[in-house]
């Protein structure tokens, strides 16, 4: 039998102080009432108009022939220029130069390997590392083979793909393109994205194919009707077999991994919008849950009780993060179901938005991480407020730190922001996200572990502090 | 009345927390202001004079503090009756609280935003930009107007903090009414929507007071959006006045 301050009475102890004290259980139901509410809220008024946009772009300079029936083509791409990480150099089969007719492209780029892509939906991922590469691509009927090649000889297929309405006279040959650089641009009003045209230029030698003539290459720009700001015009020049190919632009849609689609909201980080709004009340209940024993004395019967501070003070940690993680999961499974809900029927559907389960992974750690986030917020509230003693001071500390920079954030410079959203307690918002953006601050568990060095600092603190004060 | 300020007076004067939170309005808003004015150099088109201004950003904190400290604290430790047995008249008491608090705050947001603008002739000169100079018309709206904007925020706090008697809870409270409707506009991915939120809510539209370009632009127009804080630090008087003389103290 375990003696009357074993550590399981002294959790026992904390939680009942936790669910008998009005003020606490008023915070905890707070917490999921804010978290539900503003999601439902801002879930149930926003859309948007991402599936009556495009769902492709082709835009290329192609250094093309005419392929009758089926064939190879084969080329070396010596040099890349990294003018773009999704860059795209290398040989493409395609039913005509007009924008938009059916291809199979295999492709090297600056940062994502060799790809085989073709109709602007499939993207299947070759080797790593980057030019001199040598590509081929196979056509047999309507199926189209990839190959890629380090020195021409051994050969290893990446896939095979299927275009459905290549006709039997297609063109075929080089092409040359490089996505729009994305970036944000501080005005008045706020934060601007804004998209700026990139020239790729990929030099090519040894092309060689079934029925290709030498020198009589055609050269096209391939771009939508009426042209785009986001890229520019494309050339090339040939001397002695060696081709220099400038283009600028993307092919690619949904399903094809360089694609900017024309909606980019986060659907699972929006439904868990509300955790921002609930952790009010966590900050609140953390801090007074340090404090208000200070404040009446109880901590002396509490010490009397159980002499043995660090344990009081770790109960006390692990039953305030236990009991918030557990309201914090709760409210988020909510929010996320509600949120999903609402979303779809305002427009948020595939393809711009696939449809996300509570299941799959990313949606599953943005759910339990939002939870973490708000427990681990309660500790570090919980820490400050056994430092200070005072609620006031320590409320005041901790919102200091967690909302204000989000305020704060709109009138600093870019750097600054993004430090703000990096070094902060928001930091640990980050865990939300689940599609990766050019302007992400931090990575997800990184985040979350910035917060956690606060509440670990605060906690350390406030342990040291318990053991050399007077109670 | 003049006893019941001076005795307001003193109990603020005689708090160390009152020359702490004073100190932090000044020192935040005039810190803020600076770094928000340093990072101008990238923003296009930027209203420099709302930049220079910006610093209530974190120096209303320091307000709210201030305000609801002359409140609660009298509460918890029944000082309340004594204040009361003093002078019984709560309509009184009250009104000698709001005017002492109020005064005090707009003393240091004047102090804040003089420091801001010290700041700002000497920062964005260096930037290229223009100087702030009262003169402006515009700028001068900008400027007093956020000195007016702490005091509502004072009100809003002592009419809060008469309902919500309680320290942590009305802090808690009144900077949750301030920041989180902000954020949640943010997330709010309507842009009509978020244009309500920003228009009606007490901070973002007592703030409205600090833009001077395009004004056409704005959620909402510089003094109608004060107007709107203005109300809002009404109905929290009002409503912790009511309760002041129907409750027991």
């Amino acid at each position: 039998m375990t003696g009357r301050d074993g550590f399981t009475q002294v959790l026992r102890g904390e939680l009942t102080k936790l669910v008998t004290v009005r003020s606490t259980v008023w915070c905890v139901l707070a917490t999921i009432g804010l978290t539900v509410l503003l999601t439902t809220l801002a879930t149930s008024v926003g859309s948007t108009n991402a599936n009556e946009g495009p769902r492709f772009v082709d835009e290329f300079h192609f250094v093309h022939q005419p392929l009758t029936g089926d064939g190879t083509v084969t080329a070396h791409v010596v040099s890349q220029e990294r003018s773009q990480e999704w860059a795209k150099a290398g040989i493409m089969i395609k039913a005509g130069a007009a924008n938009g007719a059916p291809y199979a492209a295999i492709m090297v780029t600056p940062d994502h390997g060799v790809r085989l892509q073709s109709t602007f939906d499939t993207d299947i991922s070759g080797n790593g590392g980057t030019v001199p590469r040598w590509l081929r691509l196979t056509r047999t009927g309507a199926s189209v083979a990839g190959f890629e090649s380090t020195d021409g000889n051994s050969w290893r297929q990446v896939g095979t793909v299927n275009v459905g309405a290549l006709p039997a006279s297609a063109e075929a040959g080089l092409f040359v393109s490089s996505p729009p650089k994305i970036e944000t641009v501080k005005t008045n009003g706020g934060n601007e994205t804004r998209g700026s045209a990139t020239q790729g230029a990929a030099v090519f030698d040894n092309v060689s194919g079934t029925s290709l003539t030498p020198g009589r290459w055609t050269d096209d720009t391939v771009r939508p009707p009426g042209g785009d700001p986001l890229a520019n015009e494309g050339r090339s020049a040939e001397e002695a077999g060696r081709f220099t190919v400038v283009g600028s632009g993307d092919v690619a849609g949904y399903g094809i991994a360089s694609w900017q689609p024309p909606g980019n909201d986060d659907i699972v980080a929006n439904s868990l919008g509300g955790v921002q709004v609930g952790l009010m009340a966590v900050v609140a209940l953390g801090v007074l849950f340090g404090t208000s024993e200070f404040k009446t004395g109880t901590i002396r019967t509490t010490f009397a009780a159980s002499p043995r501070r660090t344990r009081v003070l770790v109960a006390k940690a692990l039953v305030l993060g236990g009991s918030v993680f557990l309201a914090g999961l709760f409210a988020s499974v909510i929010a996320f179901l509600i949120g999903q809900r609402n979303m779809r029927r305002h427009g948020y559907e595939p393809p711009a938005y696939p449809y996300v389960s509570l299941t799959d992974g990313p949606a599953l750690r943005a759910i339990i991480g939002s939870a973490l986030f708000l427990a681990v917020l309660a500790v570090f509230s919980l820490g400050i407020g056994t430092i200070r003693r005072r609620t006031v001071g320590a409320i005041v500390v901790v919102l200091a730190l967690v909302v204000v920079p989000q305020i704060l954030a709109p009138v600093m410079s870019l750097n600054a922001e993004v430090w703000i959203n990096r070094l902060t307690p928001v930091a640990g918002l980050a865990i939300q996200r689940t599609t990766e953006r050019f302007d992400d601050a931090i990575a997800p568990w990184a985040g979350l572990a910035v917060l956690a060095a606060y509440a670990a600092v605060a906690f350390g603190f406030a342990l040291w502090q318990l053991r050399k004060r007077d109670a | 009345m003049t006893r019941s300020v001076h005795a307001e007076w003193t109990k603020l004067r005689t708090v160390s927390s009152t020359a702490w939170t004073a100190l932090s309005l000044v020192a935040a808003t005039v810190a803020v202001g600076a770094l928000a004015m340093a990072g101008l150099g990238t923003v296009e088109g930027a209203d420099t004079v709302r930049y220079s201004v910006s610093g209530v950003l974190l120096g209303q904190v320091a307000a709210v503090v201030l305000a609801v400290l002359t409140v609660t604290p009298e509460y918890e430790t029944a000082m309340i009756r004594t204040t009361l047995a003093a002078d019984p008249r709560r309509g009184r008491v009250l009104a000698a609280k709001a005017a002492t608090v109020t005064a005090v705050v707009l003393g240091c947001g004047a102090l804040g935003m003089l420091g801001s603008l010290a700041a700002g002739r000497f920062i964005l000169p260096g930037q290229g930009l223009p100087a702030p100079s009262l003169v402006d018309g515009p700028t001068l709206r900008a400027y007093s107007g956020t000195v007016l904007y702490f005091g509502l925020i004072a009100l809003l706090s002592i009419g809060l903090a008469m309902v919500i008697r309680h320290t942590g809870s009305s802090i808690t409270v009144v900077l949750s009414v301030l920041y989180v409707l902000p954020i949640a506009a943010t997330l709010v991915t309507d842009p009509v929507w978020r244009e309500r939120i920003l228009k009606y809510s007490p901070m973002t539209a007592g703030l409205a007071i600090q833009n001077t370009l395009n004004l056409d632009a704005l959620p909402i127009r510089p003094w109608p959006g004060l107007g709107v804080l203005a109300a809002y630090a009404g109905v929290a008087v009002v409503a912790g006045a009511v309760l002041f003389r129907t409750r027991d103290a």
